[in-house]
């Protein structure tokens, strides 16, 4: 399937707005860090570049990562198409849009409480 | 503008901001409903307390233990024969119930001595249990007893026994959320770390968030040992209270309800560093998807796959026969707290129910974007509904079923709209491949029973049709399906037994795997 970046990005939004739990930890620094590091993971994967998974927290990620990248080549048969550019672009997009679901753009008050 | 104002509630005009439609395109960032404050006067909640979060919910499934309220014996009540968090020991903590039974006087004088003597009768009634779990509650919250120095007290004098004290008094958050986080919270600080477990497999996980409703945990146990997967504790369901004092040397914290047992899983993380994996335990492809994670993990996602494919291959089938018949029946979906993000997508997805609501009683914002997310377009999202918010909801939304307490759940049969008892299921377990169908049976009956039908009408206004014979539940849901579907040879009703926990708790499996990883480095 073709389509504007934008398209694709909501594609895969969907996909982890309505099968994932790993974005919806409960404090802003939390979700943030979730984030970073399982996006990241996951873009290195589609990528294919080297993952380090040498720490357990390290691996807890990769497993919700490795998960991720694969329903996303299942699901978006047009990812094959595209250039490692074309990809980190794409994932950059999501980081960016998933952040403002989940932390910039959240109405969820309890996400600043101090206390976890 | 996408937050709801119910006709019945205009004389609270806060409650506006507890509704919201989800409406086309829109998304979480647009509209979340309010969440865990505090009930607005004049609104009758249909939530607990913060005692009942701790007790009732968390505390109350651990099975090798005595559990006693400290305060009026009104405060227990509900734990006796009205939960089903069931055990394999012939149901101990269901079956007894233990409160010091405060009255005036104690109030005045305290209640100490009370609570002293209760603990050693309680002990003495019951020689094979050497585990407690005290709770207070609001009376002696008010009057200031020290119960941990009792408890201490007892422990020094009958050093076999062991005591845990949990102060969540009612009145200790707004609604029962308050009593859950609580509970874990003086859990990790008193107990995680005091025994040292043996570790029989290079596989340990902490199962936490599960209550073994009518079963789940031990169907989700038996996955989980056909994978070769330790579960050295179950926070709490069908748990053993020294088990949980040793979930400090697990290896991952496999975490199903986040709402009511994140916090430990927090905790344990920052403390020991164990990390926290989040997984959705209901449904084929959720459930399949989360074991293959903890398989991930370990690295032994085949042994995942192997049960993924003999599961399904055994009960797709018969998924898909209720499907052929729910499909585009509608449902609010009104749980207590983390059933709603659980469910919201995948009854739709795998059953092709509609979701046309959303609710939660005591879930926080956090729970209504998981659950906003995962419902589809159109859905009515309600925090903390009133009774007569709800009687509104169903009148204008008109569902085939509501999926809800017992409390609501007889008021929807008042205006004869079916129910399924979301906390305590109807047939259940509804965990695992089978528990999946299992609850797809469950709605399968309650929609389609014939009692509905003739519930529906009035004799007082009605005309009664005397030219209708009998009615199943069969030729009510057969009546427009095609005849292709009608007599798919593949397709076909639920096959199991009556009790499937029986074969499972006579189940044997190979021994763990141990020092396999130590032995290769």
């Amino acid at each position: 399937m073709s389509g504007s970046m934008q398209d694709k990005i909501a594609q895969l939004e969907n996909y982890i707005m309505k099968k994932c739990l790993w974005q919806f930890h409960s404090r802003t620094w939390d979700r943030k860090r979730q984030n970073e590091r399982i996006l990241g993971m996951t873009r290195q994967l589609l990528l294919g570049e080297p993952v380090s998974t040498e720490t357990p927290e390290e691996r807890c990620y990769w497993v919700d990562a490795v998960t991720m990248a694969e329903a996303f080549k299942v699901r978006c048969p047009w990812l094959a198409d595209m250039s490692r550019e074309e990809i980190a672009g794409l994932m950059d997009g999501l980081y960016e849009r998933i952040d403002f679901l989940t932390v910039t753009g959240s109405l969820n008050q309890e996400l600043n409480d101090q206390h976890y | 503008m996408p937050y709801h104002e119910f006709k019945c509630s205009r004389c609270i005009p806060e409650r506006k901001q507890h509704a919201v439609f989800k409406g086309k395109g829109e998304t979480i960032t647009d509209a979340l409903p309010l969440g865990y404050l505090n009930t607005i006067p004049g609104s009758i909640s249909e939530r607990g307390c913060a005692y009942c979060g701790a007790k009732h919910v968390i505390g109350t499934p651990m099975k090798d233990v005595i559990h006693l309220s400290h305060g009026p014996i009104g405060c227990t009540y509900d734990t006796w024969q009205t939960k089903r968090y069931i055990s394999d020991n012939d149901n101990f903590q269901i079956k007894y119930t233990f409160a010091t039974d405060m009255k005036e006087k104690h109030i005045v004088f305290g209640a100490e001595k009370q609570l002293k003597q209760c603990i050693v009768e309680a002990f003495k009634a019951c020689p094979h249990i050497k585990r407690m779990s005290i709770y207070q509650t609001c009376a002696s919250a008010l009057i200031g007893d020290d119960i941990e120095a009792i408890a201490q007290e007892v422990m020094d004098e009958m050093p076999d026994v062991d005591i845990f004290v949990c102060n969540s008094p009612g009145f200790g958050g707004p609604s029962q959320s308050g009593g859950h986080h609580k509970i874990n919270i003086a859990w990790i600080n008193q107990k995680v770390g005091t025994v040292e477990p043996d570790l029989l497999s290079d596989y340990v996980i902490n199962y936490v968030g599960e209550y073994n409703i009518q079963g789940d945990q031990e169907v989700m146990i038996d996955f989980f040992n056909r994978m070769g997967v330790q579960v050295l504790a179950t926070f709490t369901g069908n748990g053993r209270y020294d088990d949980l004092r040793a979930m400090h040397k697990a290896h991952l914290n496999v975490l199903e309800c986040a709402r009511s047992a994140e916090y430990i899983c927090n905790e344990l993380r920052k403390r020991y560093g164990t990390p926290r994996l989040d997984i959705d335990g209901f449904g084929f492809e959720p459930l399949g998807s989360s074991l293959r994670k903890v398989g991930l993990f370990f690295g032994i996602e085949d042994r995942a796959q192997a049960i993924i494919d003999e599961e399904t291959a055994r009960w797709k089938p018969e998924l898909d026969w209720y499907k052929a018949r729910l499909t585009g029946r509608k449902v609010c979906l009104w749980p207590g707290g983390s059933k709603l993000w659980h469910w919201a997508h995948v009854i739709h997805d795998e059953m092709g129910m509609d979701v046309v609501s959303v609710y939660t009683k005591f879930g926080h914002q956090g729970d209504m974007e998981k659950g906003i997310s995962r419902c589809e377009e159109g859905a009515l999202a309600i925090d903390d509904p009133n009774e007569l918010e709800g009687l509104e909801a169903m009148e204008t939304l008109t569902p085939d079923i509501i999926f809800t307490g017992k409390r609501p759940g007889e008021v929807a049969k008042k205006i004869r709209v079916p129910y399924l008892n979301a906390h305590a299921y109807h047939n259940g377990p509804w965990k695992g491949w089978e528990g999946w169908v299992r609850f797809a049976r469950d709605i399968y009956n309650a929609v389609y029973s014939p009692i509905h039908r003739l519930a529906l009408l009035d004799i007082g206004k009605d005309e009664i049709p005397t030219d209708k014979g009998f009615e199943t539940q069969r030729m009510l849901s057969d009546a427009d399906l095609p005849d292709e579907v009608r007599n798919d040879p593949v397709l076909r009703e639920y096959t199991g037994k009556y009790n499937c926990l029986k074969d499972l708790r006579k189940k044997t499996y190979p021994p763990f795997e141990r020092n396999v990883l130590a032995e290769a480095v």
